[in-house]
């Protein structure tokens, strides 16, 4: 009660103090004919309350100019403390000196103030009414906004957690064994992924990952998010959109390793430093166009220096065109072509070289039952690579060139468990005749979306014999999973 | 030798993508309002606030899992497109969504962005997490998102995309906010008829699939037992199962609910206790007489009302 009334009293001497003369009248007549209906309802307390106004406006002249807050203080504090006589003849004191000509100027007509003050009354009870009407009518809409406001609360709470990237780490793990080389428990990867909004522009992402030969940046890129016509734009360090699987992750993969094929005509996941446009098409249907450049693609493409500089025709070059069509709800079909073009191509040591040229086509047939999808699903896709390359001059009149590719089906036997088959056809880049062709069933059990294990069994012919470990009869027990947030997005579905 | 980047056949291909490039730009009419939702019950919503304004398609079909919704490419033209984008939120489409806006190439409806609908805006979230831990299941994070099977929320829904809607487009704010007003009372209307048709399932006691009917259930006061699934997302294990039998048959529970899931389990626990299965989905369009709004919650009422009698 108290606080409410003094900050009206302060209020009312504000005004005092700041109303040209001429308007101080009705101002008076005011507040005294308010003063004088406390006085009929009950006289103790309104002259109670008429002291401490008086003492209230003494204060208020005093601090006027001062901050609200603070002389509001002041005021409550005068307006609790002084309850003596003294109080009383300091009153009377403020009210002979400064207060009584004006108020008896005001006081010609007291039931015209009263009126005055009825009139008033009705006004503000009018207004009263409409307002509560008008809560009433934003009732429903009131809660939409308390829980906005919610919102807003627990969004910063959460402020410190919600500026951090969102941090993810995959761990995937095998047991193998191979007939030709024995058996091993490979660390295959511990990686850790970042993520997060740069500005309204662009974000940022990356993967550090730990193998057995140490830790490198896997990934790290920025991407616009809001660039005009379509485009979206790609730099630093990541898997070029070269092919389907070969720019997924090897953990993501529905089988164990990287095909062969992959492996030797890519060389392993399509790492690349570069830049890379990306354009999609603003066609009724799916149609996405790459253009990219790069210092080599191949995170296992040993043939190309990535750290020394190089002449603009040394660089790689890439251009993709993706595209899906959905046969009905649900089959779908989806095409790409890759082709990655090394304008002159000097391996390591050579004094010269000629051009390589790099292509793919890749093919995915899913059935993805809409009523179903999470208990039933068939994926079959492959992808065939053709290279072609000429390196050094003592053999000018041929390039060396070499086929090769994969094909696999997977079929989803429920919600957990699925299992495929995989065929790799994969030769050898450097004696063009000689290949590789693998067999390799196997079984997946996603125990839950983030924790899964796969037995595969592979048996290959290898007639390449570059390294031992290719052939043979192999088998892996593979164990992967996630922590945090972990996210490959469109390009790894 | 120097080979030349930009000669002969390069340039050619060059030139022809350049010209492909600048051929795609720039034609654009201006049309209805493209407004893409996740599912068809908000794009129902959507088209009854926006009227003759507003072309509302929805990307799943609604006899999706309701968290199964495939990452499709042919959604990427689509969102691409869109004036607006209307969904459910609290980390509901979190599997499919975000990757695809990844590759839309349309800032107007990225997160934070107008045109962003978020449909999740007021609504008092249930069962919200005690414990954020993967051990607890991974597709509730946020509170339990299921929130259309309770109509009076759908009033919240309703508002936030008229609201979203004037957002974008001020001009049309009187259109939106005068056929909003006309949906609520429609609604408020079948609100008042189900509160009646409903009364026999107080109490009710019932087992679901998945955890989605706690905004229904509080609202007529039925009972949930149990779930069928371990934690959101994760499938039953054989102990579960025992379990929930035993669960079943001291608590008398009298309907299971379950609506895009595997119907083995449900049946398997038929079998063994005799509860009655009932297969509901959680959107509009799960069937095709539940093509709107109303008609799905008219159903589901329907249904279980039958069911529990």
């Amino acid at each position: 009660m108290f606080p409410r009334a003094s900050r009206n009293f302060i209020s009312l001497t504000i005004r005092f103090h700041s109303y040209p003369l001429g308007r101080i009248g009705g101002l008076v007549r005011k507040t005294f004919g308010l003063l004088l209906l406390l006085f009929l309802s009950k006289a103790s307390v309104s002259s109670y309350i008429l002291d401490n106004w008086l003492v209230a406006l003494l204060f208020g002249s005093l601090f006027a100019g001062r901050e609200t807050g603070v002389y509001e203080r002041e005021v409550i504090v005068m307006v609790l403390s002084l309850r003596g006589r003294r109080q009383i003849a300091v009153s009377a004191f403020v009210v002979t000196v400064f207060l009584i000509p004006r108020v008896c100027l005001a006081q010609t007509s007291e039931l015209e103030a009263i009126r005055g003050i009825v009139k008033n009354l009705e006004q503000q009870l009018q207004k009263a009414l409409e307002r509560i009407d008008q809560l009433e009518k934003e009732k429903s809409a009131g809660s939409v906004r308390v829980g906005e406001v919610e919102k807003s609360v627990q969004s910063l709470k959460a402020a410190p957690g919600a500026l951090n990237p969102g941090i993810g780490m995959v761990l995937d793990a095998n047991v193998e064994h191979k007939s030709k080389t024995g058996g091993n428990f490979n660390f295959r990867s511990a990686e850790i992924g970042l993520a997060a909004s740069v500005d309204p522009f662009a974000r940022l992402y990356g993967f550090i990952n730990g193998t057995r030969e140490g830790v490198e940046v896997d990934e790290a890129a920025a991407i616009t998010t809001s660039l005009p016509w379509n485009l979206t734009a790609k730099g630093g360090r990541f898997l070029a959109d070269f092919g389907r699987l070969p720019k997924i992750h090897e953990h993501e993969l529905p089988f164990v390793n990287e095909p062969l094929s992959v492996e030797r005509m890519i060389g392993g996941e399509t790492q690349a430093d570069g830049v890379e446009l990306n354009y999609l098409f603003p066609t009724p249907f799916f149609l996405r166009a790459t253009l990219g450049g790069y210092n080599k693609i191949g995170e296992g493409n040993e043939r190309i220096d990535n750290n020394k500089p190089r002449s603009w025709s040394r660089f790689t070059y890439l251009g993709r065109l993706n595209t899906y069509f959905d046969l009905t709800d649900n089959h779908s079909i989806e095409f790409g072509t890759s082709h990655a073009l090394t304008p002159s191509l000097r391996v390591s040591g050579d004094a010269g070289g000629g051009s390589r040229i790099l292509n793919g086509i890749d093919v995915t047939y899913r059935y993805q039952p809409l009523a179903s999808v999470v208990y039933q699903g068939l994926t079959v896709g492959g992808e065939f690579f053709r290279n072609s390359e000429r390196i050094g001059f003592d053999d000018t009149s041929k390039r060396r060139q070499s086929y090769g590719g994969y094909s696999y089906a997977e079929l989803k036997l429920n919600k957990n468990w699925s299992t495929g088959f995989l065929f790799d056809y994969a030769p050898s880049i450097e004696s063009p005749g000689k290949k590789t062709i693998g067999y390799s069933p196997f079984v997946t059990w996603n125990i839950s979306e983030f924790n899964r294990l796969r037995l595969q069994f592979t048996h290959a012919d290898d007639r390449v014999r570059e390294e031992k470990g290719d052939g043979g009869n192999q088998v892996f027990l593979q164990w992967t999973t996630v922590i945090g947030a972990h996210t490959h997005g469109f390009l790894g579905r | 030798m120097k080979t030349k980047l930009l000669s002969g056949k390069n340039w050619k291909t060059i030139l022809l993508t350049f010209t492909f490039l600048c051929l795609q730009t720039g034609l654009v009419f201006a049309q209805q309002i493209r407004v893409v939702a996740s599912w068809p019950a908000l794009a129902d919503i959507t088209k009854q606030i926006g009227k003759e304004l507003v072309n509302a398609e929805s990307l799943a079909t609604g006899v999706e899992d309701p968290h199964g919704v495939p990452m499709k490419p042919s959604f990427v033209p689509r969102l691409n497109r869109a004036d607006a984008l209307v969904l459910i939120g609290l980390d509901d489409e979190l599997s499919w969504l975000p990757a695809l806006l990844e590759v839309a190439s349309n800032p107007k409806i990225l997160p934070g962005q107008p045109g962003y609908i978020d449909c999740s805006v007021g609504i008092p979230v249930a069962e919200p997490p005690v414990r954020l831990d993967r051990a607890e299941g991974d597709l509730h994070p946020k509170g339990n998102p299921h929130y259309l099977l309770d109509p009076v929320y759908t009033k919240i829904v309703a508002q936030n995309i008229a609201a979203g809607l004037s957002r974008n487009f001020p001009q049309h704010q009187a259109a939106f906010e005068k056929n909003l007003k006309a949906y609520v009372t429609e609604l408020d209307s079948w609100i008042a008829r189900w509160e009646k048709m409903t009364a026999p399932l107080k109490g009710v006691k019932f087992v679901e699939y998945h955890q989605e009917w706690v905004y229904f259930a509080n609202r007529y006061g039925l009972k949930r037992v149990g779930a069928v699934e371990l934690k959101p997302g994760i499938e039953p294990t054989p102990n579960h199962i025992v379990d929930l039998v035993q669960r079943i048959k001291q608590e008398k529970a009298q309907v299971l609910l379950y609506g895009a899931q595997n119907p083995r389990v449900p049946q398997q626990l038929a079998n063994e206790t005799g509860i009655k299965v009932l297969r509901l989905y959680s959107s509009s369009g799960g069937r095709p007489e539940t093509d709107s709004y109303i008609k799905w919650i008219d159903y589901t009422v329907r249904t279980l009302v039958q069911a529990a009698s």
